[in-house]
C-alpha cells in the first residue's frame, strides 16, 4: 500500500497504479476521456492533466504512477486553466449537433464541456467538415466530426477483439478513424465500441434515433445467446414517460441491449449477438393458447392441459427451454417426479455465426444447459420408449421425430411452420421473469423482469405445480 | 581562440568520404584504440570526462544519459537519431555526405561502451544521397572486419541497420523514432517509461545525435580532457552550425561553443545579404524563440547564454532574418510546417497547430481581426507542456515569440489588412 495525497486527501493506493486510478477509487473525479480501465494508456487527450508537487508541468494522471508521499492537485486554477484549453482544442472543429445526435444524454464530450469547459468557444474560423454518417459496417455508422481521436476503439480492436480492423489515418488535424480497407467492420464484438465512445463519433445504426436516451432505463439482465450468460442491460422505456396515445406498443419495446459489467463473467464486454438480444426477442411472440388449433384462454389450456396428463399412460417432458434455475426447480418438485424427462439442445450456432473464440462466444447456444445438466443429465429422447404424451418445453422441436404422442407444447415464440401440437401454452421470455441462469463455468447470474408478461402468457414456473393432480 | 576540428579536418575531395581516405585519416584508430585497450566502462568514462551534451537540441550530457541504461538487462540497443527535420538544420546530413565513417566508428564506440550488439541509424525519408553514403561505407566496414561479427578480431559483435523514415518530422522525436522503427506509426510515448527503461522492442535503448556520436571517435582518440577544454564552460567542443536565410555565405560552419553569435553572422558567415541591416535571428532551428537584432549582443554560442536571452540552441540551425521581413509571413511559414508535421496523437498539438496556422493565414490574407494575437497568445499557453511529445512547445514557441517581439507588425497587418512590409524583400 502506497500512500499519496490527492487534494488533501489522502489516498491508498497499490503499488503500479495510477494516480487516475487511485483517484476514481476514492471518489476524486479527474476526467478523462481516453483511458479506460480496460485498455492500455494513450495518454492522448490531455484532460485528465494534474498539478504534481515538484513538478515544473502539468502531469497527465493516467499515466502517473503513485509514489509514496506525492501531493496531487486536481483543482488549481493552471489545472481548470489546462482543462479549459483542452475543452476548447476538442470542441475546435466538433460540430456541435447534439440536438440530433443519438449521444447527447450519455455523452461524455457533453459531460465535461458542461462542467468543464467553462466559456465558449473563442474560435473565430470556420469548422472543418469530415464524413458524416460514413458506414464502417451494417451495424456500426462513424461520425469523424464528432470524433475526438481519443483511440479508444482502436484499442479495442487491438487489444481485446483482437481483429486489428480499426486505425487512425493521416496526421495531425487530418487525422481519423478508419476501418480497414476493403471490408466492413465486421468484428464479431464490433458494438462494444459504441458504448466506448466517449462522444457520438460511433452509433448503432439499430438503435440510431429510435429514442433519445433519457427517455429510457436500462433492466439488469442476461444474454440468452449462449452458454457465457453476460450481464446485460436491457433498455426500456422509463414509466415517466410511457406514451399515452399512439404507438403503446413503444411502452413494451426493447430498444437496445448494452453490457452490463460484470468482472466476474463478461467484464464491460459483450459480444454482437448480445447487443442484438432484444432482436431476437423480438421474433412472433406465442400470445394465444391453442387446444387442437382453437383459440382459448389460458384457464381453459390449463385444464386441457391436465385432462391430458390424466389421460396420459406414459407422459415424458423434453425440457430446454431458457429456462431459469427457478423454473427447473419448479419443474423438478412438480411435474418432474412424475414423467420421463428427456433433454436436448434448441440452439445451434447459426450460419455466419462465430461458433466459437477465446474470448466470450461459446459454442453451446443454450444458456440454461449447465443446470438442465446437473438436475437431469444428458439424456436424449427415445422413440423407443412409446410415450403417448410429450410436453415439448422449449422451440425448434420437430413434431414428426417424437412418434404418434399426444403434444404439448409450452412455447415463447411462435413455433415454425405447421401448429401440428394438440396443445400450445405460450409461457413468458426472460424479459418478462425474473430469475437466475447458471453459466457454463457454474457462475450464477441474475436477471430480472423488463416488462410484465401479456395476459394469456403463463410462467412455465407457475405451471408445473398447477398440473400435478 | 582553439582551432581544434572535430569534422572539418579534412578536404572534400571525390573521395574523401570512402574507407581508405578516412583511415589515411586515422579512421577507426579510436575503434581499434578502444577495443584493443579499453574496457568499455573506460570509454563511458571518456565520454563523461569529454562533457559532451547531446547535439540534437535537447543538450543532455551524453554520458548521463549513458549511465541510466540498466547494464544487466539482456539486450540494450542504439539508436541513432538521424531524423533530421528541423528547419534551418542541416548538420546530420553533411556528415552523412562526407564522413559517414565517422559516424559507424562512433556508433560502434558506443555499442561497445553500452554492450549493444544491434544498433539501429534512423534516416529521414528524405536523404537520398545520406542514404546511400551510409550504405555504402556499412558495405565498405562490414568488408572490411569494422562491423559485424567479432570485430577487429576482438570479442566485441555489433551489427549496424540503417532505417529510412517515411518523411515525418515528428519522428525526430526520440520516442516516436522508437515506434516508427518498430514499424509503427510515428507516435510519441508517454513517459514514463523512458527509453533507457523500455525503449526499443521495450528493452533499455539510447538514442543519441548524429553529430553526438560521431563526436566520440574524436573523444576517444585524443581523450575527454583534451575535448572538455576545447569551447566554453559546461559546453565542452565544437559544434556544427548551420546558417541560412539573409546571409551572403550560407552554410555549415564548425566552432567551438561559447563563440559570439554575431561573429558567425557578420564575419563568418559574411553578414546580412544586400547590405540591408539585421532584423532577427532564430538561434537553434525553426522551433526556437525568435531574437531580435538587439537581443543578440553579446551572445555566445553556448547553452546557457542563449537560454539566458530567452532562447534555445537547440541544433544549432541559425535563420537569419534580414531587416525589411515580413515577419507575420514568416511566421506563416512555421505554422504552416508545424499543423502539417503535428503527429495528431495529443489533443492540444493536434489541433492548436492547426488553430494557429489557420489564425495565421488568415491575417496574412488581410483578414485578422482584433483579439487575434490574445487567441493566438491563448493557444500556445493552452499547448506548451500540455502535450505528449515537444512538438507542441516546438509549434508554440516561434508564435509566442513572433508575436510577442514583433506586435506591432502584427497588430498592423490585423489593422490595415496588409503587411506593413509589402511587395518582395529585395536583398
Amino acid at each position: 500500500m502506497i500512500e499519496l495525497k490527492i487534494d488533501n486527501q489522502t489516498v491508498e493506493a497499490n503499488e503500479g497504479e495510477t494516480v487516475l486510478q487511485a483517484a476514481l477509487r476514492s471518489g476524486i473525479e479527474i476526467p478523462h476521456f481516453c483511458y479506460h480501465p480496460c485498455l492500455s494508456v494513450a495518454g492522448n487527450c490531455r484532460i485528465c492533466l494534474v498539478k504534481v508537487d515538484g513538478r515544473p508541468k502539468l502531469v497527465p494522471s493516467c499515466n502517473l504512477p503513485v509514489a509514496p508521499g506525492m501531493t496531487v492537485e486536481t483543482d488549481t486554477e493552471d489545472v481548470r486553466a489546462a482543462r479549459r484549453a483542452v475543452m476548447q482544442f476538442i470542441t475546435l472543429n466538433h460540430p456541435g449537433d447534439c440536438g440530433i445526435c443519438d449521444k447527447a444524454g450519455e455523452c461524455r464530450l457533453q459531460d465535461y464541456h458542461v462542467r468543464y469547459g467553462e466559456e465558449e468557444s473563442h474560435s473565430r474560423e470556420p469548422k472543418h467538415h469530415r464524413p458524416k454518417f460514413s458506414d464502417l459496417s451494417p451495424r456500426i455508422v462513424l461520425d469523424n466530426e464528432r470524433c475526438l481521436l481519443c483511440s479508444r476503439c482502436v484499442r479495442f480492436t487491438r487489444e481485446v477483439s483482437g481483429s486489428h480492423q480499426l486505425g487512425i489515418v493521416e496526421r495531425g488535424s487530418h487525422a481519423r478513424v478508419e476501418r480497414l480497407e476493403g471490408r466492413p467492420f465486421d468484428d464479431p464484438y464490433s458494438d462494444n465500441v459504441i458504448g466506448l465512445c466517449p462522444t457520438g463519433a460511433l452509433l448503432s445504426r439499430d438503435f440510431l434515433y429510435k429514442s433519445r436516451v433519457w427517455y429510457l432505463e436500462p433492466v439488469r439482465s442476461v444474454c440468452t445467446g449462449c452458454a457465457r450468460c453476460c450481464s446485460v442491460n436491457v433498455w426500456r422505456r422509463q414509466r415517466e414517460w410511457h406514451v399515452r396515445a399512439l404507438g403503446a406498443e413503444l411502452n413494451r419495446a426493447a430498444y437496445r441491449v448494452t453490457p452490463f459489467e460484470n468482472p466476474a463473467i463478461n467484464g464491460p464486454w459483450l459480444c454482437n449477438k448480445g447487443f442484438d438480444l432484444h432482436r431476437r426477442m423480438a421474433r412472433k411472440r406465442a400470445l394465444t393458447p391453442l387446444i387442437g388449433g382453437r383459440e382459448a384462454t389460458a384457464e381453459e389450456a390449463v385444464q386441457e392441459a391436465k385432462r391430458l396428463f390424466a389421460a396420459a399412460g406414459n407422459p415424458a417432458v423434453l425440457a430446454f427451454a431458457p429456462a431459469s434455475n427457478e423454473e427447473l426447480a419448479a419443474f423438478r418438485d412438480g411435474l418432474g417426479r412424475r414423467v420421463q424427462v428427456y433433454t436436448r439442445e434448441d440452439y445451434h450456432t447459426e450460419p455466419g455465426e462465430v461458433a466459437e473464440d477465446d474470448f466470450l462466444i461459446r459454442g453451446d447456444k443454450n444458456p440454461a444447459s449447465y443446470s438442465i445438466r446437473a438436475l437431469f443429465g444428458n439424456r436424449p429422447y427415445a422413440p423407443a420408449a412409446r410415450h403417448d404424451l410429450v410436453v415439448i418445453w422449449g422451440e425448434r422441436v420437430d413434431y414428426h421425430a417424437l412418434g404418434g404422442a399426444k403434444l404439448i407444447h409450452l412455447a415463447s415464440f411462435e413455433p415454425a411452420g405447421e401448429t401440428a401440437a394438440d396443445l400450445l401454452i405460450p409461457v413468458s421470455t426472460t424479459f418478462e421473469r425474473s430469475g437466475t441462469f447458471t453459466n457454463f463455468e457454474g457462475k450464477v447470474n441474475r436477471f430480472e423482469k423488463v416488462f410484465d408478461k401479456p395476459a394469456q402468457v403463463l410462467h412455465a414456473g407457475d405451471l408445473f405445480g398447477r398440473l400435478v393432480p | 581562440m582553439s582551432e581544434a576540428r572535430v569534422f572539418f579536418n579534412f578536404a572534400v575531395t571525390a573521395d574523401s568520404h570512402r574507407l581508405p581516405a578516412y583511415r589515411d585519416r586515422r579512421g577507426y584508430g579510436a575503434l581499434e584504440k578502444a577495443l584493443r585497450e579499453m574496457a568499455p566502462a573506460a570509454v563511458e568514462a571518456e565520454v563523461k570526462a569529454s562533457g559532451l551534451r547531446g547535439r540534437g537540441g535537447a543538450g543532455f550530457p551524453t554520458g548521463m544519459k549513458w549511465s541510466f541504461v540498466d547494464r544487466k538487462s539482456p539486450v540494450v540497443y542504439l539508436c541513432c537519431n538521424a531524423d533530421e527535420g528541423e528547419p534551418g538544420t542541416f548538420k546530420d546530413r553533411w556528415i552523412f555526405e562526407n564522413a559517414s565513417h565517422q559516424l559507424i566508428e562512433g556508433v560502434l564506440l558506443a555499442s561497445y561502451a553500452l554492450g549493444v550488439r544491434h544498433a539501429f541509424i534512423y534516416l529521414r525519408g528524405e536523404f537520398d544521397l545520406p542514404y546511400r553514403r551510409l550504405c555504402e561505407a556499412l558495405a565498405e566496414a562490414r568488408g572490411a572486419g569494422l562491423v559485424g561479427e567479432r570485430i577487429l578480431g576482438s570479442s566485441f559483435s555489433c551489427d549496424i541497420i540503417a532505417h529510412r523514415g517515411a518523411g515525418a518530422y515528428v519522428c525526430g522525436e526520440e520516442s516516436s523514432l522508437l515506434t516508427s522503427l518498430e514499424g509503427f506509426k510515428g507516435y510519441p510515448r508517454n513517459k514514463p517509461p523512458f527509453p533507457a527503461v523500455k525503449g526499443l522492442y521495450q528493452a533499455p535503448t539510447v538514442i543519441n545525435n548524429v553529430e553526438t556520436l560521431a563526436t566520440i571517435p574524436w573523444i576517444i582518440a585524443r581523450g575527454g580532457t583534451a575535448y572538455a577544454s576545447i569551447g566554453a564552460e559546461k559546453n565542452s567542443g565544437t559544434r556544427l552550425f548551420g546558417i541560412s536565410g539573409h546571409v551572403n555565405k550560407p552554410g555549415l560552419y564548425e566552432r567551438p561553443t561559447g563563440y559570439p553569435l554575431k561573429r558567425i553572422i557578420f564575419d563568418d558567415a559574411g553578414g546580412v545579404r544586400g547590405g540591408k541591416g539585421l532584423k532577427a535571428v532564430i538561434p537553434g532551428g525553426s522551433s526556437t524563440p525568435v531574437l531580435t537584432a538587439a537581443e543578440i549582443d553579446g551572445i555566445t554560442l553556448d547553452a546557457e547564454s542563449v537560454q539566458a536571452a530567452g532562447s534555445m540552441l537547440g541544433s544549432g540551425g541559425i535563420i537569419v532574418v534580414a531587416e525589411g521581413t515580413c515577419m507575420v509571413r514568416l511566421l506563416r511559414v512555421l505554422t504552416r510546417f508545424y499543423a502539417h508535421e503535428s503527429c495528431g496523437q495529443c489533443t492540444p498539438c493536434r489541433e492548436g497547430s492547426a488553430w494557429m496556422d489557420e489564425i495565421v493565414g488568415r491575417i496574412c490574407a488581410g483578414k485578422g481581426e482584433e483579439g487575434d494575437l490574445e487567441r493566438l497568445e491563448g493557444i500556445t499557453r493552452g499547448i506548451m507542456g500540455n502535450t505528449v511529445c515537444a512538438l507542441g512547445d516546438a509549434a508554440s514557441m516561434p508564435v509566442a515569440s513572433f508575436i510577442q517581439k514583433f506586435r506591432d507588425e502584427f497588430a498592423y497587418f490585423i489593422k490595415y489588412g496588409r503587411s506593413m512590409h509589402a511587395g518582395r524583400l529585395e536583398v
